[in-house]
């Protein structure tokens, strides 16, 4: 038992340090372009129909690459980035490449439902395109934008475990090298159990958070 | 304070185009309350929202306070459009924000100090009568209170027009008349100028001092309410117009007139003395007093028993006493 858990512990380190950094940035990338997706449209306060199809386009392809191809792919981007393809830092790089656009598709479902009427009226109270983005796409938004991100936070988690295994480290890793290599069965299931709690967790959090918001 | 020439308005979608407003002229004056009513589809609302260009006007010129909104660019209409605010029908609150948040909304786009901020948002608060929901959240209000916060927060910023698209629709009557009496108090105490948008003949009867009747992109009628109201209207405007009482076809028989009396003539006892000089029998068919901003108009359906050449003489009598009346049924 303390075997385990002296496994368990170190791995749990790795995945949470992987998995928030990964969603600190995916959120710092993909906000900015699921807002952009969304602003751009015709009839939206700051058109741009060429931005609209090409970043359209790149989400979409990005997204349409199976997540074990993504990280072989942009393994030279990766040592480019962080100095080596092997250990948690490097999994960082293909999970953010992997969770942004997801997360983008998701700001944009969440900003859109933005009543129109609301926009309007700070059009015509003189707002600044930038002014309705910050003071009422945002904030108007926030409640849907915090589920957003609990479903990215969750979906890392799932993606983690794979990066785990190709060098990642991480509790996929070690259920990976436990479990799948040497049968040891109650290490696997260990870190199933983990998992579940974490998801868990993160999924009552961002539930409570996002109704906490909700003023609707 | 607004005066519109030849606006015109055409959407076009793909290979549709829908005009919407065709050669519009208008001219709204200072501390006026416009009424501009039309049933559905008639183009109010292109109308209302080309004026701060919410729609972009196809053809024409609009002036507010002497210049040209439709030639501004970008930031000099954003500085424009503050001095003309909005309010909406479905209220358009920003749901995350509290009362106070939305009314003080408007002021945070400009930089002015917080104190200063807190000091009109309250003072608005007051106006409006809500002191005591200044921490509620728009969800947690009725429809007129809603709209009392859209009335705040429009005249956070000091604007010299008030522009009003349907804003009483979403309301029930008793509301209604109060948010109306709001805007009647601001129209007086601020000299605020206001356009209001509505379907409903009562909005207009019960503030506004000027109306323009729309339909089907053009403007039918227009002029000061009362004028409209105590002549006749033709057949695109009555509808708008006459009251809504229905006579029964069984009832149109024989010489039917209506009849209006205003201020002049109200207090003459025109019945009898038609009955009197002209020797003839007149029946009521229906009658009612309205009131438009206090002043009364007489509505009268009278039926006469007589022949044609008499008939026009009783015309010619009631147009000299200042009673308007036009034949709806020859007898
Ligand atoms: N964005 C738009 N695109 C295309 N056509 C439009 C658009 N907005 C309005 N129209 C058309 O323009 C005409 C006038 O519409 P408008 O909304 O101004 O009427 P309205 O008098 O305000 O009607 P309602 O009382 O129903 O609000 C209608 O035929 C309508 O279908
Ligand atoms: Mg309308």
């Amino acid at each position: 038992m303390a075997n385990i858990i002296s496994l368990l512990i170190p791995s749990l380190q790795e995945t949470l340090y992987m998995v928030f950094i990964s969603t600190l940035l995916t959120v710092l990338f993909g906000l900015p372009l699921g807002i952009i997706l969304v602003t751009s449209d015709e009839n939206h306060i700051l058109p741009n129909k060429s931005l609209n199809t090409i970043l359209s386009w790149i989400i979409n392809v990005t997204r349409s690459l199976p997540f074990i191809i993504l990280i072989i792919f942009i393994l030279p981007f990766t040592r480019w980035v962080v100095g080596t393809t092997i250990g948690t830092t490097a999994a960082i790089v293909p999970l953010v490449i992997a969770a942004t656009p997801f997360f983008a598709r998701i700001v944009e479902t969440s900003i859109r439902e933005v009543d129109w009427g609301v926009v309007e009226a700070s059009i015509s109270m003189g707002a600044t395109p930038a002014q309705i983005i910050v003071r009422v796409l945002i904030p108007e938004a926030m409640s849907s934008l915090v589920l957003g991100i609990t479903i990215t936070l969750i979906n890392i988690i799932g993606y983690s475990a794979m990066a785990g295994t190709v060098g990642g480290g991480g509790l996929g890793d070690l259920a990976f090298r436990y479990g799948y290599q040497r049968f040891q069965n109650d290490v696997m299931f260990a870190t199933i159990i983990v998992l579940i709690i974490l998801v868990q967790t993160i999924q009552s959090f961002g539930n409570h958070l996002a109704q906490k918001i909700n003023k609707n | 304070m607004i005066k519109i020439n030849n606006l015109s308005k055409i959407y076009t979608k793909g290979k549709n185009e829908v005009a919407a407003l065709k050669d519009i002229n208008l001219q709204v004056a200072k501390g006026d309350i416009y009424g501009i009513i039309g049933l559905s589809g008639a183009g109010k609302s292109s109308l209302i929202r080309c004026i701060n260009r919410l729609e972009e006007p196809t053809t024409g010129d609009i002036y507010v306070n002497g210049i040209n909104i439709v030639t501004l660019k970008d930031k000099e209409l954003r500085s424009a459009r503050k001095k003309m605010s909005m309010i909406f029908q479905n209220f358009n609150l920003l749901n995350s924000k509290t009362v106070f948040e939305n009314i003080a909304f408007p002021l945070r786009l400009i930089k002015i100090p917080e104190q200063k901020i807190q000091e009109k948002a309250t003072e608005l608060l007051k106006l409006v009568e809500l002191n005591d929901k200044s921490n509620s959240y728009p969800s947690q209000l009725s429809g007129g209170q809603k709209q009392r916060v859209g009335i705040a927060r429009a005249l956070a910023s000091e604007p010299d027009v008030l522009l009003c698209d349907e804003a009483t629709s979403a309301l029930d009557p008793k509301t209604t008349h109060q948010i109306l009496s709001l805007l009647k108090n601001i129209n007086k105490q601020l000299g605020l100028t206001i356009v209001i948008i509505t379907h409903e003949m009562d909005v207009i009867k019960e503030i506004c001092n000027r109306v323009a009747i729309l339909g089907g992109g053009y403007v039918l009628e227009k002029g000061n309410t009362i004028d409209i109201f105590s002549k006749p209207g033709n057949k695109t405007t009555k509808h708008f117009i006459e009251d809504q009482q229905k006579i029964p076809e069984k009832m149109l028989s024989g010489n039917i007139l209506n009849l209006s009396f205003t201020d002049g003539s109200a207090n003459i006892p025109i019945i009898s003395k038609i009955t009197r000089e002209f020797n003839v029998d007149v029946n009521i068919v229906s009658g009612k007093i309205e009131y438009i901003q206090e002043k009364q108009i007489g509505k009268l359906t009278i039926q006469i028993d007589t022949d044609r050449h008499k008939l026009l003489d009783i015309i010619d009598y009631l147009n000299k006493n200042h009673v308007k009346a036009e034949v709806i049924n020859h007898g």
